[in-house]
């Protein structure tokens, strides 16, 4: 046998890659995945499982409260029996706890931090955690199912290129799933709803309790220099009450425009992550049916590193927000 | 047509963010350039804006998604 250089083995390694996708592409193919954006693979409105007179049992539901089971089981386990010196799990608790409250310390203030870590901490861990379980074997596959057929990628291209061989060569027969019985939690609009929800009015809490209602309110009902001006026309000053009026004018829009911000914010909030974890899920999906094997593997560290940057995001921005309603501003001369 | 329009719609949709990464990219390498003491901060407010940015994008993908299935 000939020595072979790098070239050699580069090329040998290359064409059994090749074989060994183009068996896998044939002999063990992956249904097509639907994609659907309602919760229980509905139409425009969810099929639950169980309706529990107002509350849609869906699968989404059932693996929010699995997350949910999973962040008190960790944190009631790490806060048995609390040494001064932590180990095991009470360790890693506090280490993630500290990052966390360091990392708000430090955007918004010792005191304004320390009044805010719950709610941000909470966004951040129950969306991160939602993203990662996701990303588990069991999510999407287990359920109600019905044996069918369905075309691959690989069957298409056979058939275009060698349309004597038979059309079913490649095609995956089996149990399709109809509905399955987990699903992300976060590609349910009603969870990034809720969470956008939560944010604003914590934020608008946090906003009217440290500075007075009033205080809070004039920084989007801002009639004191239209009034001033008003005031100036009646007393009889023509010239400076005009240029008064119209800057009044002015401010009365710039605290309209300010207040459809913080409502768009709820709508910026929902979708954002709900974009992101929906197309992340169809992505995942889609990879697994192009690609035999576990080249999706790539696909899936992209994931989860999306779940955590999408859950930072989140509780960053709700961060930012509080600590800019908190700020005292001072008011027009 | 429907499902030309969500072509379109996602297509379109991505240029502005797309640039506008870019551009925010760019600021940050410059920033971190100049100061790579600060490279924490400079990379956390890199991030938020980033997600900013990207969420346009995000609702053009909605439409488009919506398009094509319901």
């Amino acid at each position: 046998m000939p020595k072979l250089g790098l070239k050699g083995k580069v090329v040998i390694g290359a064409l059994v890659f090749l074989i060994l996708v183009f068996i896998g592409a044939l002999f063990f193919p992956v249904p097509q995945p639907e994609v659907h954006l309602s919760a229980n693979y509905g139409g425009p409105s969810p099929e639950p499982f169980y309706k529990l007179g107002p509350i849609y049992i869906t699968n989404t539901l059932i693996a929010a409260w699995l997350s949910i089971l999973l962040l008190i089981g960790f944190f009631y386990l790490a806060t048995r029996k609390m040494k001064l010196i932590p180990k095991g799990l009470q360790n890693i608790a506090e280490t993630i706890i500290e990052i966390m409250l360091n990392f708000v310390d430090e955007v918004a203030g010792k005191e304004n931090g320390r009044k805010f870590f719950p709610i941000v901490a909470t966004i951040f861990l129950y969306v991160f955690i939602n993203a990662l379980m996701g990303l588990l074997p069991f999510f999407s596959v287990i359920g109600r199912f019905h044996t069918g057929t369905s075309d691959t990628l690989m069957q298409t291209l056979i058939h275009t290129f060698i349309p004597s061989l038979s059309p079913s060569l490649g095609q995956y027969s089996g149990p399709i799933i109809d509905v399955p019985l987990f699903r992300p939690a976060n590609t349910d609009i009603n969870l990034p709803l809720m969470l956008a929800l939560v944010s604003f009015f914590s934020v608008e809490y946090w906003g009217v309790t440290s500075l007075s209602l009033r205080h809070y309110l004039s920084k989007f009902l801002r009639f004191q220099q239209l009034s001033q001006g008003l005031g100036q026309l009646v007393r009889g000053k023509i010239k400076p009450a005009l240029g008064a009026i119209l800057f009044g004018i002015l401010d009365v829009f710039v605290g309209a425009l300010e207040s459809l911000a913080e409502l768009v914010r709820i709508l910026s909030f929902t979708f954002r992550l709900f974009g992101n974890m929906t197309a992340g899920e169809i992505l995942l999906l889609m990879i697994a049916f192009l690609t035999p094997w576990m080249i999706g593997v790539i696909f899936y560290g992209l994931e989860a590193f999306l779940g955590f940057v999408q859950a930072f995001i989140f509780a960053v921005l709700t961060l930012v927000f509080a600590t800019m309603a908190v700020a005292p501003h001072e008011s027009e001369p | 047509m429907r499902l030309l329009g969500a072509g379109i719609a996602m297509g379109l949709g991505a240029l502005g963010p797309g640039i506008g990464i870019g551009i925010l990219g760019y600021g940050a390498m410059q920033a971190l350039g100049r100061n790579p003491e600060a490279r924490g901060p400079i990379l956390t407010n890199m991030m938020i804006a980033i997600a900013f940015t990207e969420a346009i994008a995000i609702y053009a993908l909605i439409v488009a998604i919506i398009l094509a299935i319901l």
